[in-house]
C-alpha cells in the first residue's frame, strides 16, 4: 500500500516537474531553420549566438544537403511541416516565391533599420525579388574565376603574370600546359549534368552574348565549341563531365591540372594543400574587350509563408544580416553587400585572390529568376552533355535546348 | 595431386579471390589514411606516405559518431524485431500450403517492394505526416524499413520452412498439440537457424538504411550514421579521406562482429540448418 | 467467439491470423504508396499539391508525353542491359564462388564468410568507394589495368558514354555477389550427399553430376535468387547517384533513377510516377515467373 502511495506521489511530482519545465519553455518562441551549412559554416554558428542572447526566441537547426534542399522543403511545405526559415539556392528562390510559399518581406524590410535593399549587390538582390517584391534576403554570394598554377606556367615558358585573357588564349595555354606524361591536364572545370554544369557554362554563354533566354546565340555556340575542343583534345579530364567543381579543383591542388575554374570556396583548402605558387584571374572573355560576365552563386534566406511567427523569424534574419561583416573573416564567405569592405587576411595569395573575386563579382548575373528554373537548367545541362559526348554538334544541342527553354518560358 | 597439396592450392586460390573481392574495402581503409592531395595523386599510392591515423579520432569527435551509431543501432534493432515478429508467421503459412491463395500472397509480397525507397518515400511521408507518426521519427523510419525489407525476409524464411518436414508437425498435432503448440515447439526450433541468419541479413541492411532516415528524421540528434555520412558529401565539400574515415568507423564494428560470427552464420546455413 | 478462438488455436484461423497482419501491414505501407504513385501517373501534379489526392485527371497524357521524349527508349534499353548484366554477373560469379567453397578445404567456411562483407556495407558507402575506384585519372582500377597491360590509355568509366553503364554494373555485381553466393551455398548444402555418391558409382563425371543433380535440385533456390536479384537490381539507386548520376547524357540512366530525377530534380512528379507504373508492370511479370518457379519446390 505504502509503496503504491509513494509511487503515485512520485509520479505526480514527476509530472509536475515536467509540466513546469514545459511551461517555462513555452514562453520562448521556437523557430525551426533549415540550411545546408555545416558546423564550420555560418548558419549553425549564427544560431548559437542568436540563442545565447536569450531574447525569447529559440532557433532549432536542421542541416540538409545541397541536393535535397528543394525536395525536402517542398515536401514539408505540401504537408504542413515546413520550417520557419530556410536557406535556399538563389536560382530556386523564384520557384517558391512565385507560388506564395515564401513570405513577402517587402513591408518588413521597409521598416527595418538593419536590412536595406540598397546595401546589396544588384545580382543577389534580384534573385530574391519576384513581381517587384522581396521574398528573402541574400545570405552570401560567390562567383567563379580562373585559378592557375604559376609554377607550371614558368615551367612551360609562359609568363606567370599573364594568365589567359580570351578563350583562344585559354585553349592555347591549356594545350601548352597539358602534359600526359606527367598526368597534367591544362584545365579543370565541371560540366556535370547538374546545376553545377549550368553554373559553369552560363557565364560563357553570357559573355558570348547569349543567356538562358537565347542559349543558342552564336557566341554561346562558340562557347560550347570551345568546351568541346577542350574535352576532345583532352586538355581537361573527360571526367569533368561527371565531376563536381570541388573534385575537379582537387586535381588542380594536387598538381594534376594547370588551371581550374572555380569559386572562392576553394581558397581555404587551396592555401593548405597547394604546394606551388598560384594566382587567380578573371574568367577569359570571347575576345579582347568583350563584355565580361560571371555566375552568381550562393544562398538566400527566406521565411515560409506558413510560419506562425513571422515577426520573430524576421528578427532572426535581421540578426544574421547584422553579422554579415564577419562572414569572410569567420567563414571565408563573401557577403552579398556593397557597403561592407572585407578586411585583409594577411595571407598574400588569399588576399590577391579575394581582390579578383570581388572584381569578378561585379559582372555576376543571377540565374533566372524563373519559377521553372530547374527545367531551364536541365535543358542547358542536356545540351552540354550531348555536345561533349559527341552525340550532337554544339549548334544542334543548343538549338534543341533553346526549343525546350522556349516551351518552358511560354 | 595429394590431398594436402590440393588443400593448399585451394586455400591459396581462395585467398587470392578474397583479396580481389575485398580490394574495394582495402581501398576505403587506405584512402581514409591519406592526406587530401595524396588521394588525387597519379599513380595512386597503395600505402599512404604518411598515414594519418588521427583522421579517425578527428572524425569521431567532430562528427559525434557515437550518437549516430547509436541511432543506427536503435533503428536496425527496431526494424529487425518488427520484421521478425510479422514476417515469420507469414512465411510459415506461405510455406505450409500450396494453393492459389499462396500464389497470390507470394505475388503480392513481391510486388509490393518493386519501387526503390527514393520513390516510395514521398507517399509514405505524406501518409505519416497526416497520421502524426512523424512526431516519432525513429519509429517512423523503423516502420518504413520494415515494410521495405519484410518481403525479402519472408521469402528467405519461407525457404527455410519449406525444408522443415511436414510430417514432424503433423506428428506433433497427432500427439495432441494445438496448432500454436506445434508451431512454437516443433517448427520454430527447427527453422531457428534460417530465421536467425535472415534476421542478421536484414539487420545489416537496416543498419545502412539511408533514404527514409534522411527524409523523416529531421533532428540531428536522432539521425543514423548513414545520414551523418551523407552530410559529408555535397558538391562543395567532398573530403574523400574524411568520408572514408567516417565510412570505416561506420562499417568496421559491424564487420568485426560479422567476421567473429560469420563461421556460425555460414556453417549454420551450409551444414544444412536442420541436420 | 469461442469458435473463432479455437480456430485460432487449432485451425485455419491460426494461419489466417499469421498472414493477415503482415499482409495488412504491407498493404498499408507499401501498397498504398504504390496506388498513390499509380493515381499520380494519370493526374496533373503540382509540386505543392503532394499532400492531397484531388488533382485534375489528365488521362493518358503523361504516358503519351513520356514516350514522345527522345530519351525514353534508350533509358528503357539501358535498364534492360543493367538488369540482365547485373543479374547474370552476380549469379554466375556467386554460383562459381559457392561451388568453389563447397569443396571442403581447410579455411573454406572462414574465407567464404569474408565475401559477405559487401552485404554489410551500406549502399552509400559502396557507391562512394566505387566512385573513387572507377575515377578516370586517379582511379585505381585504371591504374591496375594499365600496369597489367590490358589497356593502354585510361578508360573514363564514369564519363565515357560507352562505359558509364558498365561502371555501375561492375559495382552492382560486386555488391550483389555476396547475396547470391550465400543463398546458393545454402541451396547446395541442402542437396543430399548420397545422391552424388550414387551418381559417382554410376560413373557420372563431375560435369554430368552438375547438370543432372546440382542444377535440378537447385531449381527453386535459383528461381528465388533471380527473382530477388531482379528486384534488388531494379531498386538499385545509391550506386547511380554516387557514380554517374545517370550521365553523361543519360548514357547510364535507368528507369528507377530517371523516375527519381524527374520527380525530385525537375519536380515533374507525374512523369516520375508514370515511370514507376511502367516498372511495376515489369516486375509484375517477373513476380509471375518467380511464383511459377515455386511450383517445382519440393517439400522436405
Amino acid at each position: 500500500m505504502t509503496i503504491r502511495k509513494f509511487a503515485v506521489i512520485g509520479a505526480l511530482a514527476l509530472a509536475g516537474v515536467s509540466l513546469m519545465g514545459l511551461s517555462a519553455k513555452a514562453e520562448d518562441v521556437t523557430l525551426t531553420l533549415w540550411s545546408l551549412d555545416k558546423d564550420i559554416q555560418p548558419a549553425p554558428n549564427l544560431i548559437k549566438e542568436f540563442n545565447a542572447q536569450n531574447n525569447g526566441i529559440k532557433i532549432e537547426y536542421r542541416l540538409i544537403q545541397f541536393d535535397d534542399v528543394v525536395t525536402e522543403a517542398m515536401r514539408a511545405y505540401a504537408t504542413g511541416q515546413a520550417p520557419d526559415i530556410i536557406a535556399v539556392d538563389n536560382p530556386e528562390h523564384a520557384l517558391f516565391s512565385s507560388r506564395g510559399a515564401f513570405l513577402d518581406l517587402t513591408d518588413m524590410i521597409k521598416g527595418s533599420t538593419v536590412i536595406k535593399p540598397e546595401n546589396y549587390f544588384p545580382g543577389p538582390l534580384k534573385s530574391v525579388e519576384w513581381d517587384g517584391k522581396y521574398y528573402g534576403v541574400p545570405k552570401a554570394t560567390n562567383t567563379i574565376a580562373l585559378y592557375y598554377n604559376k609554377d607550371m606556367f614558368k615551367a612551360k615558358g609562359l609568363d606567370p603574370n599573364k594568365p589567359p585573357q580570351t578563350w583562344d588564349e585559354l585553349v592555347e595555354d591549356a594545350r601548352k600546359l597539358t602534359d600526359p606524361a606527367k598526368n597534367v591536364y591544362g584545365l579543370a572545370f565541371s560540366a556535370k549534368a547538374s546545376e553545377e554544369g549550368t553554373f559553369q557554362f552560363l557565364p560563357w554563354a553570357q559573355m558570348g552574348g547569349g543567356g538562358y533566354e537565347h542559349i543558342n546565340a552564336d557566341g554561346a555556340v562558340k562557347a560550347l565549341e570551345t568546351w568541346k575542343t577542350i574535352i576532345d583534345e583532352k586538355l581537361a579530364s573527360p571526367d569533368s563531365m561527371t565531376r563536381g567543381q570541388w573534385d575537379s579543383t582537387g586535381t588542380f591542388n594536387s598538381g594534376n591540372a594547370a588551371m581550374a575554374i572555380s569559386g572562392p570556396w576553394e581558397l581555404e583548402r587551396m592555401t593548405q594543400e597547394a604546394k606551388f605558387d598560384w594566382g587567380v584571374a578573371l574568367l577569359p572573355v570571347p575576345k579582347e574587350g568583350a563584355e565580361r560576365s560571371s555566375a552568381m552563386g550562393d544562398f538566400n534566406w527566406a521565411i515560409f509563408s506558413s510560419t506562425k511567427h513571422p515577426a520573430e523569424a524576421f528578427k532572426a534574419l535581421e540578426y544574421f544580416v547584422s553579422q554579415d561583416d564577419k562572414l569572410f573573416k569567420n567563414f571565408g564567405q563573401l557577403p552579398a553587400r556593397s557597403d561592407i569592405s572585407i578586411p585583409e587576411t594577411g595571407q598574400p595569395l588569399k588576399d590577391a585572390a579575394l581582390k579578383v573575386f570581388l572584381e569578378q563579382l561585379k559582372y555576376a548575373k543571377p540565374r533566372g529568376p524563373h519559377p521553372q528554373w530547374p527545367k531551364i537548367s536541365k535543358a542547358i545541362q542536356d545540351a552540354i552533355q550531348a555536345a561533349l559526348t559527341g552525340q550532337m554538334s554544339p549548334k544542334e544541342a543548343l538549338d534543341q535546348a533553346a526549343e525546350k527553354i522556349k516551351a518552358v518560358l511560354g | 595431386m595429394s590431398e594436402r597439396t590440393h588443400n593448399r592450392v585451394m586455400l591459396a586460390l581462395a585467398i587470392l579471390l578474397a583479396g580481389i573481392y575485398l580490394f574495394p574495402l582495402y581501398w576505403m581503409y587506405i584512402t581514409a589514411l591519406k592526406s587530401g592531395s595524396e588521394m588525387f595523386a597519379t599513380p595512386p599510392s597503395f600505402w599512404p606516405a604518411a598515414p594519418r591515423w588521427n583522421t579517425f579520432a578527428e572524425v569521431w569527435q567532430s562528427r559525434q559518431m557515437g550518437r549516430f551509431l547509436w541511432n543506427s543501432l536503435v533503428i536496425a534493432i527496431g526494424a529487425t524485431t518488427l520484421i521478425a515478429v510479422l514476417g515469420v508467421g507469414c512465411a510459415y503459412v506461405l510455406a505450409r500450403y500450396r494453393n492459389v491463395w499462396v500464389d497470390i500472397g507470394l505475388f503480392l509480397v513481391l510486388m509490393l517492394q518493386v519501387l526503390p525507397a527514393s520513390l516510395m518515400v514521398t507517399p509514405i511521408f505524406v501518409g505519416f505526416s497526416q497520421l502524426g507518426v512523424l512526431d516519432y521519427p525513429r519509429l517512423a523510419v523503423v516502420v518504413a524499413i520494415a515494410a521495405k525489407s519484410m518481403p525479402f525476409f519472408v521469402i528467405l524464411v519461407r525457404a527455410t520452412f519449406m525444408a522443415v518436414p511436414q510430417e514432424l508437425e503433423e506428428a506433433a498435432l497427432v500427439d495432441g498439440n494445438s496448432r500454436i503448440g506445434a508451431f512454437v515447439n516443433i517448427v520454430l526450433p527447427l527453422a531457428r537457424n534460417g530465421i536467425l541468419v535472415s534476421a542478421i541479413l536484414i539487420f545489416m541492411q537496416a543498419f545502412g538504411e539511408f533514404v527514409y532516415s534522411k527524409s523523416m528524421i529531421q533532428g540531428i540528434e536522432l539521425q543514423p550514421a548513414s545520414v551523418g555520412l551523407n552530410s559529408f558529401m555535397g558538391p562543395n565539400t567532398n573530403e574523400w579521406n574524411n568520408i572514408m574515415a567516417f565510412a570505416t568507423i561506420y562499417v568496421t564494428p559491424i564487420l568485426a562482429v560479422f567476421v567473429l560470427l560469420q563461421r556460425r552464420i555460414v556453417s549454420g546455413l551450409t551444414s544444412g540448418a536442420l541436420k | 467467439m469461442r469458435r473463432i478462438l479455437s480456430s485460432i488455436r487449432d485451425g485455419h484461423g491460426f494461419d489466417i491470423l499469421l498472414v493477415a497482419f503482415p499482409l495488412g501491414f504491407l498493404f498499408l505501407m507499401a501498397g498504398l504508396p504504390l496506388i498513390y504513385n499509380a493515381v499520380m501517373s494519370f493526374q496533373e501534379v503540382d509540386m505543392f499539391s503532394l499532400g492531397t489526392f484531388s488533382r485534375p485527371f489528365v488521362g493518358l497524357k503523361n504516358y503519351r508525353d513520356l514516350f514522345a521524349q527522345p530519351e525514353t527508349w534508350p533509358i528503357l534499353y539501358n535498364t534492360l542491359v543493367f538488369v540482365v548484366g547485373s543479374i547474370a554477373g552476380q549469379f554466375l560469379i556467386g554460383f562459381g564462388l559457392a561451388l568453389f567453397f563447397w569443396v571442403n578445404f581447410p579455411g573454406a567456411s572462414w574465407l567464404r564468410g569474408l565475401f559477405l562483407v559487401s552485404w554489410v556495407m551500406p549502399g552509400l558507402v559502396v557507391g562512394a568507394v566505387w566512385n573513387w575506384i572507377l575515377s578516370g585519372d586517379f582511379g585505381v582500377l585504371n591504374f591496375l589495368l594499365r600496369e597489367s597491360g590490358i589497356i593502354s590509355g585510361n578508360i573514363f568509366w564514369r564519363s565515357d558514354p560507352q562505359y558509364s553503364l558498365y561502371a555501375v554494373i561492375i559495382a552492382n555485381i560486386w555488391l550483389g555477389t555476396a547475396f547470391n553466393m550465400i543463398l546458393l551455398s545454402v541451396g547446395l548444402s541442402a542437396i543430399p550427399g548420397d545422391l552424388y555418391e550414387a551418381a559417382e558409382l554410376d560413373g557420372a563425371n563431375a560435369w554430368q553430376r552438375f547438370w543432372t543433380i546440382t542444377l535440378p535440385m537447385m531449381r527453386s533456390s535459383i528461381g528465388a535468387i533471380i527473382a530477388l536479384g531482379l528486384i534488388f537490381t531494379l531498386q538499385q539507386f545509391d550506386l547511380f547517384a554516387a557514380i554517374t548520376s545517370g550521365g553523361p547524357n543519360n548514357s547510364s540512366n535507368v528507369t528507377q533513377y530517371w523516375a527519381w530525377e524527374l520527380s525530385f530534380r525537375q519536380y515533374d512528379f507525374a512523369k516520375g510516377a508514370t515511370i514507376s507504373v511502367i516498372m511495376i508492370v515489369f516486375v509484375m511479370f517477373a513476380s509471375v515467373v518467380y511464383v511459377r518457379s515455386t511450383r517445382h519446390e519440393v517439400r522436405g
